[in-house]
Parts: structure tokens; sequence; C-alpha cells
């Protein structure tokens, strides 16, 4: 307790320099916490997600695994079509039951000088495949209406009930669907058929999803579609959760891999710190030693020290990552490929006690080089000055 | 029970080497009450760590209780610090985090030792400190923070006490009462060094030894 109180004094003494290096453990400690959270989050929110919908898989023409698998997400803009006949041939299978074609494309929109992301899919399928929906509004009923993003109808300042021109063409705003935070705000949704007119493609798709009858067949007939249609190319949702977690894991190395450098700096931060306050209370050292104290006494008043930097640190640095869980969400947002709506970051009371631990470990990590430095001082050297 | 034979203590300052000591021959018995005196710079200091096991001699034996100190390891001659020899250094070093308890306690805890409350009471008591228990040490007079430097010095039981120049930043008055406390403690049976320039006092110890120029002047 006398070594915790000194400690805890020692530290006040230079308030700012103490701030700092705990400051600097919090953020990254924060840092860390929020990202492996991210991550749990991250994965079991994308495989509920994409269950939902109700699609077990889709059909593409032949392109890489990659870049069909942000074309189901991220609604990419790709140059290649769907042949007409797929449409046909895939309906005449008895095994599935229910098709879902989608055209993702990019229209000028003149008015606003901009070019938009237009969603075409027959809104008859809206509720199959985006059941996490939640519209302001109605789902569009007639081929003269559309639904907007949250983020386009927020940038165009667009208000249920206006209208929207592309190509001459007049379409009333039915309703505006509440944000999700995915890539889903950013698009257009128009019904199929208006958009195949409009870029002059009767029957065109990017894409069509497929459900099956039963789910227990979905391999065979996954089989069966490939041999018979040739130029396509089929992506399972379990193959899209894959793809996209690979992606998510390359995100989260990345981001590890800066949390363990800015944990690194402040870990000689921490070091520096010490070492410093050990070099200005070298009198006070040697006195201990003079009056009884062992090498390993100093050593473990040293650690103590450097572990009651780290661990404030550490607790201010969970604190810092619950209250700021949103800012932090919308910074790590920007690494992931996709993002799920909803919350990402769960508070994991066990996760927390790791990242105390871990706190504890780089105080003791930062704290052997001053500690053993402090050991070196000669009591009587220190004593006569 | 310490026993210095040709007792050598020299320093390097840069390429000069200094003499502190030459050639000590001193015998300290138990129950001794022994003043070291001698102009500053004689070496006085430098003769009471030795004794103190806090600094090894040049060359010559120093035995402590019929040990030689110099093949001891370490962790022994800690050892002995911290259950025979209690230290009064020349200015206080207390520390000021803490409070006057927890400054006297502070050798009980490096020496892995308990004492009841009452006994640590009673000796805080002894040196006249009973108002003061609680208090920081910046909020202490130099005679009071003598006696906290005191209380540090005997809370372990040791066999004898070193003190340099205890009441060397003192007053007359306090100087006395300083005194008075050490003749107390030695009449108790344990054995008190005490390095000063106060002839008076030195006169009223049992053994005075001067020092000049880091040689015993008889
Ligand atoms: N670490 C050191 N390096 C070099 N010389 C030293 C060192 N320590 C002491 N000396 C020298 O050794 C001599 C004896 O010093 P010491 O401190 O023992 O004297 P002292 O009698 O205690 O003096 P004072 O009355 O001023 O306290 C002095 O000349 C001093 O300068
Ligand atoms: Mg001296």
């Amino acid at each position: 307790m006398i070594f915790l109180k000194l400690a805890f004094k020692n530290l006040l003494r230079h308030k700012i320099r103490s701030f700092l290096t705990v400051l600097g453990i919090s953020a990254s400690i924060s840092v860390l916490f929020s990202i492996i959270s991210f991550n749990k989050g991250f994965e079991s929110s994308l495989q509920k997600e994409l269950y939902r919908t109700g699609i077990h898989f889709m059909i593409v023409p032949s392109g890489c695994p990659h870049e069909v698998a942000s074309l189901v997400l991220h609604g990419a803009v790709t140059p290649n079509f769907l042949n007409i006949e797929v449409f046909q041939k895939i309906k005449e299978f008895d095994e599935i039951e229910f098709i879902a074609p989608i055209l993702i494309t990019q229209i000028p929109n003149i008015e606003k000088e901009k070019i938009d992301l237009v969603y075409g899919i027959e809104m008859s399928n809206i509720k199959q495949i985006k059941p996490q929906w939640k519209i302001d509004g109605t789902i569009p009923f007639s081929d003269d209406s559309i639904l907007l993003g949250y983020d386009v109808a927020e940038h165009y300042s667009i208000k249920k009930g206006d209208i929207l021109t592309y190509e001459n063409k007049r379409f009333t705003v039915s309703g505006i669907v509440q944000k999700t935070s995915s890539q889903d705000d950013a698009f257009v949704y128009m019904p199929l058929k208006a958009l195949q007119d409009i870029i002059k493609k009767p029957n065109g798709a990017t894409a069509i999803g497929v459900k099956v009858k039963d789910v227990d067949k979905l391999n065979t007939v996954i089989e069966e579609i490939s041999l018979k249609i040739p130029g396509i190319q089929i992506v399972t949702m379990s193959q899209v959760v894959n793809s996209l977690a690979n992606l998510a894991g390359s995100a989260k190395i990345l981001s590890l891999s800066i949390a363990l450098v800015a944990i690194l700096i402040s870990a000689i931060g921490v070091m520096n710190s010490i070492l410093m306050a050990i070099f200005e209370r070298t009198e006070e050292i040697g006195l201990m030693r003079a009056i009884g104290a062992s090498k390993f006494d100093i050593f473990r008043i040293i650690i103590k020290e450097t572990v009651l930097l780290t661990l404030t640190g550490g607790l201010i640095g969970l604190i810092m990552s619950l209250v700021g869980a949103n800012i932090i969400e919308g910074f790590v947002r920007n690494f992931m490929p996709y993002i799920p709506s909803g919350k990402m970051i769960q508070f994991d009371p066990f996760l927390a006690l790791i990242c105390l631990f871990f706190s504890i470990f780089l105080g003791i990590f930062a704290g052997i080089f001053p500690a053993w430095r402090a050991t070196k001082i000669n009591p009587i050297k220190a004593i006569r000055g | 029970m310490i026993e210095l034979k040709n007792i050598v203590k020299t320093y390097k300052r840069g390429a000069e080497i200094v003499y502190a000591l030459k050639d000590i021959n001193l015998k300290i018995e138990k129950g001794d009450f022994i003043a070291i005196t001698g102009p500053s710079g004689s070496g006085k200091t430098t003769l009471l760590y030795i004794i103190g096991c806090l600094d090894k001699p040049s060359s010559g034996v120093m035995k402590f209780n019929d040990k030689d100190i110099g093949k001891m390891s370490e962790a022994d001659l800690v050892k002995i610090r911290r259950e025979k020899i209690g230290f009064i250094f020349q200015h206080f070093y207390l520390l000021p985090g803490l409070n006057v308890l927890e400054n006297i306690t502070l050798p009980l805890i490096f020496g892995r030792k308990t004492r009841s409350k009452e006994e640590i009471i009673s000796l805080i008591e002894s040196v006249g400190l009973k108002d003061r228990i609680y208090h920081r040490i910046n909020q202490l007079s130099g005679g009071e923070m003598q006696r906290v430097a005191i209380a540090r010095a005997i809370v372990s039981n040791p066999e004898i006490l070193l003190a340099d120049e205890p009441t060397g930043n003192l007053d007359t008055e306090n100087s006395e009462k300083i005194f008075e406390l050490l003749r107390l403690l030695n009449k108790k049976g344990l054995s008190v060094v005490m390095v000063t320039h106060n002839t008076e006092l030195a006169k009223r110890t049992n053994k005075v030894i001067t020092l000049r120029d880091g040689k015993i002047f008889y």
C-alpha cells in the first residue's frame, strides 16, 4: 500500500507528463478494444443479415468471385449483363421457389448534375431481399415511383412525394429507407421494368437472387444450373460471407497492426517517463536501498509504478471506447469493405478483462528496463549527490 | 562487535586518487557511545558508511560480529543493514510523499517484519512525535524531522545506531534534546556512533575519535 501511495504521489508530481503518458496508453488500448469488439460484432451481424435475406444464392455473369461478392453487397456497377435466356431458363427449374432479378447501374441525374447509383428490382421482391429495412412511406406500386436510400434523400434534400427525373421520365418518391448505415443508403431503388426501359435493356439484369424450395438440395440445384446454363457464375451466400469475412480479416490485421504500433509507441512513452522519473528520484531510491531495500524491492516498486500508469490508461481507454463507441465505429467503418446495419461495437466484459490484463502486461513490459536501471543506483553515490 | 583493521578508502577524482581514509584501526563494543569528530573532509562520513556496511573499503578487513564483511554476498549485506544497523543521514533524507508513520515503518516493510501498532506508536511517542503521527514531512520542523529519522533508524531494533551529524542542522536547544534522546537509547543497550562537529556534545560520550586527513588522531 505504501508503495502504491508513493507511486501515486510520484506520478502526481509531474501531472502533465503522467497525464500524457496515460493518455497514450488509453488511446491505444481503446483502439485495440474497439477493433476486437468491432470484429466480433461485425462477423455475427454480417452472418445474420445475409442469411435473413432469404436468398440462397446469386447468379451473376462470369467474373472473379471478389468482384461478385462486392457486387452482391456493395451494388457495384459491372459492365456485364446476364443474358435474357438465363432468366427464362432458370424459371424452368422446379426446385426454385423464388427468383429476384437485380439490375444495378449508373444513370445521370441532369437536374442535380450528378450520376446516381440506381438499383432496379421488382418492388414485390423488396421485402424478401431487404427484410431489415424500415421505410418512411411506401414501397412503390407503380412503375413511376421510386424509393430512395437515406443518404441520397439527405444529399438532395428530397422528401417523400417529390419528383426526380431520369432520361425525361418523371418518378415520384414514394418512400425513403431509414438509415441503415450500410451501402444501401447510397442507392435509388427503381422498379426493374422502368430501369430496363431507361437503359434500353429489356430483361437485362446484373444479378439474379435465387431461393430454393428445399435448402438440403441447394448443392444439387446449383450443380444442375451451372451445367445447363453457360456463361454464368453462382455465388452462394456462405461464399459471400466467407469472402467478406476474409476481407474483413485483412482489414482486421491491418487495423490490429496499427493498434499494436500505437501500443508499442505508448509503451515506449511509459518507459521514457518512468526512466525520467527514476533519474529525478535517484536520491530517494538510494535512500530506500540504504535503509534496507534490496535490489529486487526497488525493481518491484518501479514495476508497480509502471503498472499503475498503464492500468489507469487501460481503464480510461475502456471507458473511452464505451463512451465513444459511436465515434470509433464511424472511424473503423472506413476500413471495412462491407458494414451490416446496426450497432457493431458490443461490450464484452470478458474482452474488457483481457484488455485490462493486457495493460498490466504492458506495464510490466515497459517497466523492466527502467526498473533494472533503478536497481543499478548506488545508494552512497545517490545520497552524497 | 565491529572491528576495523587497516582500513583504506580511496576515491577517484578524475585521474587523481583521493585517500579518504588511511589505515584506520578501530573497535566498537556493544553498548559503546562513540563520537567521531574532525574537520570537514577528514573522512567522517566515509568511515561511518563503511561501519554501516553501506560502502566497502578499498583495502583492509572489517568484521561485523566476527564475520568478514568483505567476504559477504550482496544479499547478506542487505540483511545486516536491515536487521543490525540503524542509520541517520547527514541530511534527514525522509520521503516527502509519505507521512511520519509511513516514513518510520518503511524499514519494516523492506525487512518483511511486523511490529504491532502499539509498539510503533510507543516508539513514536518515545522520540517525542506523539502529535505528529499522520503529519506530512514538509509540515515538520528540523528537530522533528530528525526525530523521525531517529525513529526510522531504530524501528527494526538494530544493534547499532550510526548517526551522521544528527544535530548539525539544529539549534542548541534542539541539539541538546536530540543528544539526550541518543543517550537514552544508548542507556537502553543500543550502541551509538555519531559524527559531530560539536565538541561539547562529543565530550559527553564514552569515547571520542578524532579524524584528520583520513587518519585517527590521538
Ligand atoms: N564519491 C567521492 N568521490 C571523490 N571523493 C570523495 C567522494 N566521497 C568523498 N570524497 C572525498 O573524501 C574525503 C572525505 O569525505 P567525507 O565526506 O567522508 O568527509 P567528512 O569528514 O564527512 O566531511 P563533512 O564534515 O564535510 O561531512 C573528502 O575529501 C571528499 O571530498
Ligand atoms: Mg560528512
